[in-house]
């Protein structure tokens, strides 16, 4: 430990004290997450690259040129990444006016609104997903609905991937709305007011106040979105295509049915990578969040 | 630069009335105070002419022209608010840019306003900062160069330093005066500090729940108030519960005259400024009634003392007294009420003199 020159050594002794205990608290939490996360995952991608196709030892890209070579997999693969980026899309669509919304308007019909945009939280996804096939299946509510109305060649998106998008959309709105709404109540109204003040419109207060203040938040619920969508298993497997697969379904599958666990291993490692990339972006986000916070103090 | 008048606003949060029928006009260059305490209506009455308050009822117009139905974007007043009123992505220069980018003016024009505007605050070298590395009073400086950068025809402001230390409150408010009085600017100024208002103010307007009481210059405001509500806020006063009968007042066991042809009749109040009780020697024989009072408690306030005192049968009173006094606490000392105001149940108050002021030779 470097010495503080203004610290006697009995101050000294408690900030140690301190570090030790606040080490102890962490300790176990750390622990596990080394036990039962770090090391398998570290020992799944050292097996994926010692080990090739046919279960030979020795240090080898097999396995991964395999995945890249079957057009079922990478199909899968881009699959997913459409579903994500057009869910996210949609999500952000939806919930940037209702967070919009919220933050500015007051009254009971907002109250109201918060506690709907609330409501899927304690909905659990499997109940969402019979719902949603209830809702949009053949000869279900919309149908029905829309046939009284003389519209009669309705479509469903069950079994299709708009479906996923519909069913992970509506998991994903509380949470983005909560984000982006606390975002938004950081801005203070005088803030935008000040704008006003000074000639600036709606758009334009948007684009150059608000935009550029809620960057962080856009972020936090973009990356934890995308992890959250990126992995998904539920409402892809009971309300999507049977090909393409999303890969949650997809690793599923080759794991549970076709017996494959090598394979599905790769496409673990895989599904691991690409999230921990925007594992990365997230946890910048917040460290830079930190260090601002600890700046303005 | 531009002329304000206010007429017959109104506005209401439900039920609430907190500006009820303000009428008055701000002259061109003049700067206005609005005083008044908490929850009177004064920042209402100032967002609604900065148009981020709808007007319930009545006009507002700028040299003759109504800008009640214009939105904030497009009315010609600038506001500086309390607090939190920089951007805290744009550096200072951005902040006061940002009003005039949006007027597309050319860049070399933006610069030179922006270093102007600057220059004009003492805040020149500080462009480059972002507002989180200001101090809350450089902010504020930055907030007022913001607005007046645009020149606007009314410059508003909502207590922009009461977030501020005492020092520094002082200093900004005497640079903002010499900044309105160098750019001959109309401003429109909201504080519940009296001193402030008394200090900075052309003229002062008094709120009280949502009413003006009154509208005048400092010193009439002081000398005069018209109301009982402004007699206790503003400055210093004694305030004794009376009772009018013909000619006089009778005040606990104690008299004084009013004037001939006065209608008040039955419950007053009056009021009495410390200072106007002047201290007289024990053998005075001069004009006015002599109350004697006993002395209970004195607080040196610097250049003056400020002496608590119970006149038996009228009740405590306060005055000030001059350092040069000779008077210790527990000693009865005579004193003249000189001068007070009676206020009656309606009407205007009577102002009553007893004494020529200044009255020096009476004192001790
Ligand atoms: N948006 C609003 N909705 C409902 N009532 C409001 C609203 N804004 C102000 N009021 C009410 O109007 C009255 C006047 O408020 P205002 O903010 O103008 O007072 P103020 O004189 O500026 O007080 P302060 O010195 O505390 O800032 C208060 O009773 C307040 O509760
Ligand atoms: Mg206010």
């Amino acid at each position: 430990m470097t010495t503080l020159p203004t610290s006697t050594s009995g101050s000294l002794w408690r900030q140690r004290r301190g570090l030790i205990l606040a080490y102890l608290l962490v300790a176990p939490p750390l622990l596990l997450m080394v036990l039962l996360i770090f090391v398998p995952a570290i020992q799944s991608i050292a097996r994926t690259l010692t080990t090739d196709t046919t279960g030979e030892a020795g240090l080898s890209f097999s396995r991964y040129i395999a995945f890249f070579q079957d057009p079922i997999s990478v199909s899968n693969l881009v699959f997913t990444f459409q579903v994500v980026f057009v869910t996210l899309l949609v999500i952000f669509i939806v919930c940037f006016p209702l967070a919009i919304y919220l933050r500015f308007a007051q009254g009971r019909i907002a109250g109201a609104v918060q506690i709907l945009v609330l409501f899927p939280l304690f909905v659990p996804g499997i109940i969402l997903c019979y719902a949603l096939i209830r809702f949009l299946g053949t000869r279900g509510t919309l149908e029905t609905v829309l046939s009284i109305f003389g519209f009669m060649d309705y479509s469903t998106p069950y079994l299709k991937p708009s479906a996923i998008i519909i069913g992970l959309v509506w998991e994903s709105i509380p949470f983005t709305v909560l984000v982006l709404t606390a975002g938004l109540r950081q801005i203070s109204d005088s803030l935008i007011e000040s704008a006003r003040d000074v000639g600036a419109n709606d758009l334009t207060i948007f684009r150059r106040i608000i935009l550029p203040l809620i960057t962080r938040p856009v972020l936090i619920a973009f990356s934890l979105n995308f992890l959250g969508i990126f992995g998904a298993y539920t409402v892809p497997y009971l309300l999507g295509p049977a090909a393409p697969q999303m890969m949650g379904v997809f690793m599923q599958q080759t794991f549970g049915q076709y017996r494959r666990p090598d394979e599905a291993e790769t496409q673990a490692v895989i599904t691991f990578l690409i999230c921990s990339v925007v594992g990365l972006l997230y946890v910048r986000t917040v460290a830079s969040q930190r260090i601002q916070q600890e700046d303005a103090e | 630069m531009a002329k304000l008048d206010i007429v017959q606003l109104t506005k209401r949060f439900g039920s609430v009335t907190a500006v009820s029928e303000a009428s008055f006009t701000v002259q061109d260059s003049e700067f206005m105070c609005i005083l008044g305490p908490s929850g009177c209506g004064k920042s209402t009455l100032l967002r609604m002419i900065a148009g981020f308050e709808s007007a319930t009822g009545g006009d507002m117009q700028i040299d003759g022209e109504s800008i009640t139905e214009l939105p904030a974007n497009k009315r010609p007043t600038a506001m500086v608010f309390q607090k939190y009123t920089l951007w805290p992505h744009m550096t200072v220069y951005d902040n006061i840019a940002f009003g005039l980018g949006l007027r597309h003016l050319p860049r070399a024009t933006i610069e030179k306003k922006v270093h102007d505007s600057l220059d004009l605050v003492s805040l020149s070298g500080y462009e480059k900062r972002f507002p989180a590395q200001l101090s809350g009073g450089q902010q504020q400086r930055v907030a007022l160069a913001r607005a007046i950068v645009l020149e606007p025809k009314i410059l508003l402001l909502d207590e922009p330093f009461s977030s501020l230390d005492a020092i520094l409150r002082v200093r900004l408010r005497e640079e903002l005066k010499r900044i309105q009085r160098r750019l001959k600017i109309t401003a429109i100024f909201v504080t519940h500090d009296q001193e402030e208002a008394l200090s900075l103010a052309d003229r002062i307007a008094v709120m009280n729940s949502g009413r003006i009481e009154q509208l005048d210059h400092p010193s009439t405001i002081y000398a005069n108030p018209e109301t009982l509500f402004v007699a206790d806020f503003i400055g210093a006063m004694n305030l004794l519960k009376a009772n009018a009968q013909g000619s006089s007042l009778r005040v606990g066991s104690k008299t004084l005259p009013l004037p001939d042809g006065s209608i008040v009749n039955g419950e007053t109040t009056i009021a009495l400024r410390p200072e106007d009780l002047v201290l007289v020697s024990d053998t005075y024989t001069g004009a006015g009634e002599i109350w004697k009072a006993n002395v209970d408690q004195i607080m040196d306030l610097g250049h003056y003392r400020k002496v608590l005192v119970d006149v038996p049968d009228v009740g405590e009173l306060k005055i000030f007294i001059a350092k040069s006094a000779h008077i210790n606490e527990g000693d009865t000392i005579s004193l003249v009420p000189a001068r007070y105001l009676v206020y009656g149940q309606h009407g205007s108050p009577i102002e009553v003199n007893r004494l020529a002021r200044p009255d020096s030779q009476a004192v001790q």
